[in-house]
């Protein structure tokens, strides 16, 4: 499980750590987009996959099987 | 160029025969080009003199008794991030308007060419192919040919407006996570996305190259399917292209539906979209004599994932501009790059791992059915401009929430047509046929039998009917 994140402190400081300038008005949209992609993520970490389960490194669709 | 037709077919038989010149078609194409892109901003640049140049060696190849090809004189367009000999390939940006000239034609524009189809320009797109709406701030809106204050959808806007429009009976465009289909399906034109890695992406500029594929526009399943099969073929200067050889759909097409087990995608495919929406996809399904509904597994996690690789992939393409010159990105898609550049690693890594799950799941899945119906779009266009979409008392991301349906599918890889439901809708709604990896026989095929059924067709836009 991922511990809650709060976007509005987590992009200034990320941005800050990388080095990844935002200008004052992009601020808020990059947090609202960056809140969006922790929403969907939360029940992406907590969907458990065996460890045996690669990323294929070319991603080949049936490779699935 | 008449409507409604299989123009594809029709024209490369004409040019084939000697009935018509390719000079002939293309100085008509380029005529409707001149008359009638300006209601619906689908072209940013028209390539006139390499187009009489193709249309030369068209007729002389013909006149010399010499086979032009399968496509010999069809005029065709391609979305801005495929590079074209000569030209800056923008992918719907300014910052590459200063990038050096493509030296060479992307793979698909050749073996197009190679067929005897006719480049006549490229068309408008979201910036860097991330987006569902093409309301791009540089160069404009494309407009919806069916209601030209609505949008036409992306990030393959300008390939459907285009063929919508006829301005154009062929176009290629792009699919990261529904970017043809979606544009196809509100524009009402038929669209594949093929499987993962089936056709090259050698000279397309990459948006999440995880999930990237290039595929073909047209006003028919057959016309998709003879362009398909002029597309397909191995290529090493693209490391996720298959090695298989072609497979041609076209001689397959009018197999019908004997022998295939149909099923219609329900749970995470039939909520979250307006009741017109269902209705239609219902219509097929009742046409096509199809009652089995069937679930995919954790559909819903799945989209999360493409997001996921999507932001993280996009984002470290551009990375060196996002730093340099971000306020030069378009304010449509700034954000959400930067914020792609934040996500951690884990969620990308994890992301990576649940598509390997989610595939062998689907693979798990495909023995029982062949083929599945499911929506193409939670809603038809919306108008240009409009930022939120309210639906059963949520406030959704109106462009946002348009790849609902799709993006589950191409995270997959899967091979889906997008076509377009016929009438009485007084906007375009479409559907999205899917089958197994490397089924796109399948799918094309059921595309053609609900065709020849009526419950399949592209529209005409009124405004067509007028004269210029």
């Amino acid at each position: 499980m991922t511990e809650p994140l709060d976007p509005a402190r987590f992009v200034p400081l990320a941005a800050a750590a990388v080095a990844l300038p935002l200008a004052p008005e992009d601020l808020n949209n990059v947090i609202s987009s960056f809140a969006l992609l922790a929403r969907v993520a939360g029940p992406l970490m907590a969907f458990p996959i065996e460890e045996e389960i690669v990323a294929a490194s070319i991603f080949s669709p049936d490779q699935g099987g | 160029m008449a409507p409604g037709r299989v123009e594809v077919l029709a024209l490369a038989a004409a040019v084939r025969s000697g009935e018509r010149g390719a000079r002939e078609v293309v100085a008509e194409t380029l005529a409707g080009i001149a008359a009638r892109n300006g209601a619906i901003n689908a072209f940013t640049a028209v390539t006139e003199s390499r187009a009489y140049a193709e249309a030369a060696r068209v007729d002389a190849a013909r006149a010399a008794g010499r086979d032009p090809g399968p496509l010999a004189g069809v005029p065709f367009a391609v979305k801005n991030l495929y590079d074209i000999e000569g030209l800056a390939t923008v992918a719907g940006s300014r910052i590459d308007q200063h990038r050096a000239p493509a030296a060479r034609d992307a793979a698909l524009v050749r073996r197009l060419n190679a067929a005897g189809a006719i480049l006549v320009g490229a068309l408008n797109m979201d910036e860097y192919a991330f987006g569902f709406s093409t309301e791009n701030s540089h160069y404009g809106a494309t407009r919806n040919p069916h209601d030209r204050l609505r949008i036409a959808g992306g990030s393959s806007g300008g390939s459907a407006a285009a063929v919508a429009a006829s301005l154009v009976p062929l176009s290629l465009g792009s699919d990261t996570n529904g970017s043809i289909r979606v544009p196809a399906a509100l524009c009402g034109v038929f669209g594949l996305k093929p499987t993962y890695g089936r056709l090259s992406r050698a000279g397309l500029r990459l948006f999440a190259a995880s999930l990237d594929h290039g595929g073909p526009l047209a006003r028919s399943a057959e016309d998709l399917a003879l362009a398909y099969d002029a597309l397909q073929g191995p290529d090493p200067e693209d490391p996720a292209c298959a090695t298989r050889p072609p497979e041609p759909a076209s001689p397959l097409l009018s197999r019908g539906l004997d022998g295939l087990r149909i099923a219609l995608a329900e749970g995470h495919f039939a909520s979250q979209g307006t009741p017109e929406v269902f209705a239609a996809v219902e219509r097929v399904a009742t046409a096509l004599g199809v009652s089995r509904r069937i679930e995919l597994p954790a559909v819903a996690v799945a989209r999360a994932a493409a997001m996921i690789i999507t932001s993280v992939e996009g984002a470290e393409l551009h990375l060196p501009d996002l730093i340099a010159r971000a306020e030069e990105f378009d304010p449509m898609t700034r954000a959400r790059f930067l914020a792609g550049a934040l996500v951690p690693a884990a969620w990308y890594a994890h992301a990576q791992r649940f598509r390997r799950w989610y595939c062998r799941e689907l693979t798990r899945l495909f023995r029982t059915v062949d083929v599945i119906l499911a929506p193409a779009t939670p809603y038809p266009a919306f108008p240009i401009g409009q930022s939120v979409f309210e639906l059963d008392g949520a406030k959704l991301p109106a462009a946002g929430h348009l790849g609902v349906f799709a993006q589950p599918l191409s995270f997959a890889g899967l091979p889906v047509v997008a076509a377009p439901v016929a009438e009485p809708n007084p906007l375009p709604l479409g559907i999205q046929i899917v089958a197994a990896p490397w089924r796109e026989d399948l799918v094309l095929r059921v595309a053609a039998a609900a065709q020849a059924l009526g419950v399949l067709a592209s529209p005409t836009p009124s405004w067509l009917s007028e004269k210029p």
